[in-house]
C-alpha cells in the first residue's frame, strides 16, 4: 500500500507508528495510572471499532489501543473528547488551550495536543497499599496540568513509598511519598517489633536502648517509609502530620547511558514539588535553546549540569524547612561502550541560549 | 433528671465539669492510624465537646486513662525513694459500658487477687467516676451482649450524643450543680440489646476436654498467621500484664525511676525465665493461652464472667485480620469434636 503520512505528527498526536505500515497504536493517558473504571468500556468501544480488537497496558500506565488504520484516526480522536475532557480537563484541571504555558487553542476534535511530557505513572498508593504514604493518583492529578500540554519531554513515575514499586529510579523526575515520623515514648513499652521491622524492610536505624527499654534512631539514614509506624502495637510511632516527599532525579533506560536517578530533595513539601516543576519547562527550555526536539528530561539535566539544573529549577521556589537539597549529583550509568562520553568535540552537544 | 444540652451547651458544661475533674473521652488523632491516612482514636483529657469521637468505637480502650501503657512507680536517688504521685484531680471518663464493664474485671486483678491491693491501681480508681456513653450499636466486631457487658449501672451521668449536642442523666447528685437552672427533660439511656455478631462461649469444664484441647490442631494456624505483635492485648479492654523497667536517668547510676509498662503474652519472651525456659514459645502457643485465658480461666478462678467484655477492639487492631469471635467459634468446633471422640471411647 501506499502511505504518505507525517508520523512525526502523529506521534505527537499520541498515535504511535506500527510496524505495518498505514496503522497506529493509540495512547490515552491515565494520570496516575487510576480512573473510573466506566473506562473500560470505552477502551473497548475504541478497540473494537477502529482498532483490531486489542488492548495493552502501556508500560508508563497508558491505555494503548492498537491497529487503528490511518483513515480512522479523525473518528478516533473525535470519540476521545469525552474521555480527555473528563479525564484531563476536569479531573486534572489541565487547561487544554495552553502548550508549556503559553495560549495555544485546543481543537476538541483533534485528540491530545502534544504527546510531550509523558503520562505520570503511579503505583496504586495510600489509596489502597498498607505500605503507602501518600496518594499517589491525587499527586498526578495536580501535577498533569503543570506539566501537559507540553512539548518537552519529562518522564515522572510516583511511589507511594520507599519501596518504590513504581520506579521512581528509572524516569527524569521520581516522586517517592515519605513521612517523617514521631515517637511517643510514653506510649512504647519496649517490645522491639519496630527494630526487627526496620532491620528486615528498611534501613536499620533502630534499636533497642537496653538500659532504658526504648527505642533509639539514627534520623540521617531514615528513609521515611512507615514501616515502624506499621509494626508497632501501641502507637507509639505514629507518621507525620503531613506526607512529604523524596525526589529521585535523573533516573533513564535506554540503549545509550541507562542509569539509577539518584536523590535530589528529601523530605519535601507538596508545594516544593508543585514549584519545582512549575520550573521545569523553563529549564527546558533555556536547555534546548527554546526549540524541544525529542529528548529525555535526564540528557537535558546532562547538558546543562546538576548545579545549572539546581540553579533553574529551585527559582522562586521557597523550600520547607526539613527540604534537604543534593549540592551535588555523581550518577553512575551503565557504559554499553567504554568511553561513550569520549568523542570529537564537534559532536558533544550545547546547552543553554545558541549565539 | 434529665437534660438535653445543645453544643454550646455541652461545652459550657464540659468547661464546668473539668474545673473539678480531669475529665477523659475518646479523641480523634489525626493520621496516627497504622495505615498512612488514617486516624487513630484513644482516650485523652478532652476540652471541647467536638473533641469526643462517639460516633465509633475508639481504637485503644478506656483502660489505658487507669491503667496507662507507662507509669512512674517511683524515683530513687541514692539510698532514697520517693513513691510517683496519683492523680491530683478527681477523674471523670466517658465510656461504653464494655469499658465500664471491663473495669470491673480489671479490678479483679489489680484489687483482688491474691489477697493483695496494687496500690497504683487502687489510687487512680477510687477518683475515677464514670460518664456513660449511650453506645450507638458499635461495629461488626463487637459481640458484648453474648459477653453479657451490653449493660452497667455503674455510672454518675449517661451521655447521648448526637451531631447537635447531648442528652444527659444524672444519677449521682454530685454533678447535679452543674446543670443548675436547665429545664429538666426525659433522657434514660438505653443499652445495645442485639449485635450483629454472637458468639457462643464453648463450655470447657470438663477437665479431659481442656487437655485435648490443648494439643489441638487447630492452633497450628497461628503459627504462621499470628506475628505475635501484642497489637490485641495492648487493644484488650481487660488485659492487665505489665513488667517493671528500671531506668537510670544519664550517666548517674545511683538516680533513676522505676516504671511500670504495659506488657503482653502475645510477645516471645514473655514468659522467659532463669535459664532461658519458656512455656509458650510458638505464636499458637501463646494464642492458645490468650483465648482459654479470655473464655475460660479468668471465669473459673474469680467466677462471675468471662475475661472478655467483647469489645471487638482485638479484632479490630489486629494487622493480620485475625478474628477472636472466628477464633472461638473454631474453639467450640474443635471441643465438639473432642467431645465426640471422647464419648466413643
Amino acid at each position: 500500500m501506499n502511505h504518505d503520512i507525517n508520523v512525526k505528527k502523529m506521534r505527537l498526536n499520541c498515535f504511535r507508528q506500527s510496524k505495518v505500515p498505514g496503522e497506529f497504536m493509540l495512547q490515552m493517558r491515565v494520570p496516575g495510572g487510576m480512573v473510573d473504571a466506566k473506562y473500560l468500556s470505552v477502551i473497548q468501544h475504541i478497540a473494537e471499532t477502529w482498532g483490531d480488537g486489542n488492548f495493552h497496558f502501556g508500560t508508563r500506565q497508558t491505555f494503548d489501543i492498537t491497529g487503528i488504520k490511518y483513515e480512522n484516526i479523525p473518528a478516533v480522536n473525535e470519540y476521545l473528547e469525552t474521555y480527555i475532557r473528563e479525564v484531563d480537563e476536569e479531573l486534572c484541571e489541565v487547561d487544554m488551550n495552553m502548550v508549556a504555558h503559553e495560549p495555544h487553542p485546543w481543537d476538541p476534535k483533534s485528540g491530545y495536543p502534544t504527546i510531550g511530557a509523558r503520562n505520570i505513572s503511579g503505583c496504586v498508593g495510600n489509596y489502597h497499599c498498607i505500605c503507602g504514604n501518600i496518594n499517589t493518583f491525587e499527586l498526578a492529578r495536580k501535577l498533569e496540568n503543570i506539566i501537559f500540554p507540553s512539548h518537552y519531554h519529562i518522564k515522572i513515575n510516583i511511589s507511594g513509598c520507599p519501596n518504590d514499586c513504581n520506579k521512581a529510579h528509572l524516569c527524569d523526575f521520581g516522586i517517592i511519598g515519605v513521612s517523617k515520623m514521631t515517637y511517643h515514648a510514653e506510649r512504647c513499652i519496649g517490645c522491639g517489633a519496630c527494630v526487627r521491622a526496620c532491620e528486615h524492610g528498611a534501613t536499620r536505624v533502630l534499636s533497642l536502648n537496653e538500659g532504658i527499654a526504648k527505642i533509639d534512631k539514627d534520623p540521617c539514614c531514615c528513609v521515611g517509609c512507615g514501616e515502624c509506624v506499621r509494626a508497632c502495637p501501641t502507637s507509639a510511632w505514629t507518621r507525620g502530620e503531613k506526607p512529604l516527599y523524596r525526589v529521585i532525579l535523573g533516573g533513564r533506560t535506554g540503549r545509550q547511558t541507562p542509569r539509577t536517578g539518584k536523590m535530589f530533595l528529601n523530605w519535601a513539601s507538596e508545594d516544593v514539588i508543585v514549584g519545582v516543576l512549575k520550573n521545569w519547562q523553563k529549564f527546558s527550555a533555556w536547555v534546548m535553546n527554546y526549540k524541544p526536539e525529542y529528548l529525555h528530561g535526564g540528557h537535558l539535566i546532562d547538558r546543562a549540569g546538576y548545579k545549572k539544573f539546581k540553579e533553574l529549577i529551585l527559582e522562586g521556589v521557597e523550600l520547607n524547612p526539613e527540604c534537604m537539597v543534593a549540592e551535588d549529583i555523581f550518577w553512575h550509568e551503565t557504559e554499553y561502550r567504554s568511553n561513550f562520553n569520549v568523542k570529537p568535540i564537534e559532536m558533544h552537544h550545547t546547552a543553554g541560549p545558541q549565539a | 433528671m434529665g437534660y438535653t444540652l445543645n453544643r454550646q451547651q455541652a461545652d459550657a458544661l464540659l468547661a464546668a465539669l473539668s474545673k473539678d475533674y480531669t475529665v477523659y473521652a475518646p479523641k480523634r488523632f489525626l493520621n496516627q492510624g497504622r495505615y498512612s491516612a488514617t486516624d487513630v482514636i484513644r482516650y485523652a483529657e478532652v476540652e471541647r465537646f467536638e473533641d469526643i469521637v462517639w460516633q465509633t468505637k475508639s481504637d485503644y480502650p478506656a483502660k489505658e486513662v487507669l491503667t496507662p501503657i507507662q507509669q512512674a512507680l517511683f524515683y530513687f536517688t541514692e539510698d532514697e525513694y520517693r513513691e510517683s504521685k496519683g492523680p491530683k484531680k478527681p477523674i471523670l471518663i466517658l465510656a461504653r459500658p464494655c469499658d465500664i464493664n471491663a473495669q470491673h474485671i480489671q479490678a479483679k486483678i489489680y484489687a483482688g487477687n491474691g489477697g493483695y491491693t496494687d496500690l497504683y491501681y487502687e489510687r487512680v480508681r477510687e477518683m475515677v467516676k464514670f460518664a456513660m456513653m449511650e453506645c450507638c450499636g458499635g461495629d461488626d466486631t463487637c459481640f458484648c451482649v453474648s459477653m453479657g457487658t451490653n449493660k452497667t449501672s455503674d455510672y454518675s451521668l449517661a451521655f447521648k450524643f448526637s451531631d447537635d449536642g447531648v442528652q444527659v442523666q444524672v444519677t449521682d447528685n454530685a454533678f447535679a450543680s452543674y446543670f443548675g437552672d436547665l429545664p429538666q427533660t426525659d433522657y434514660t439511656p438505653s443499652f445495645v440489646e442485639e449485635n450483629e455478631l454472637k458468639v457462643t462461649v464453648p463450655d470447657l469444664s470438663d477437665k479431659e476436654v481442656r487437655k485435648a484441647l490443648k494439643s489441638h490442631p487447630m492452633w497450628q494456624e497461628f503459627n504462621s498467621r499470628c506475628i505475635s505483635c501484642g497489637a490485641c492485648t495492648v487493644a484488650c479492654s481487660t488485659c492487665t500484664c505489665f513488667t517493671t523497667r528500671d531506668v537510670i536517668y544519664g550517666d548517674n547510676p545511683e538516680v533513676g525511676e522505676r516504671r511500670r509498662v504495659t506488657s503482653s503474652c502475645q510477645i516471645a519472651g514473655f514468659d522467659q525465665m532463669a535459664g532461658q525456659r519458656e512455656f509458650r514459645s510458638t505464636a499458637a502457643d501463646r494464642m492458645r493461652y490468650k483465648v482459654l485465658h479470655k473464655f475460660h480461666d479468668y471465669k473459673a478462678r474469680f467466677g462471675d464472667s468471662h475475661m472478655c467484655v467483647g469489645c471487638g477492639r482485638c479484632t479490630h487492631r489486629c494487622p493480620e485480620l485475625i478474628s477472636i469471635s472466628a477464633t472461638v467459634n473454631k474453639v467450640s468446633a474443635a471441643v465438639n469434636e473432642i467431645k465426640a471422640g471422647l464419648a466413643q471411647k
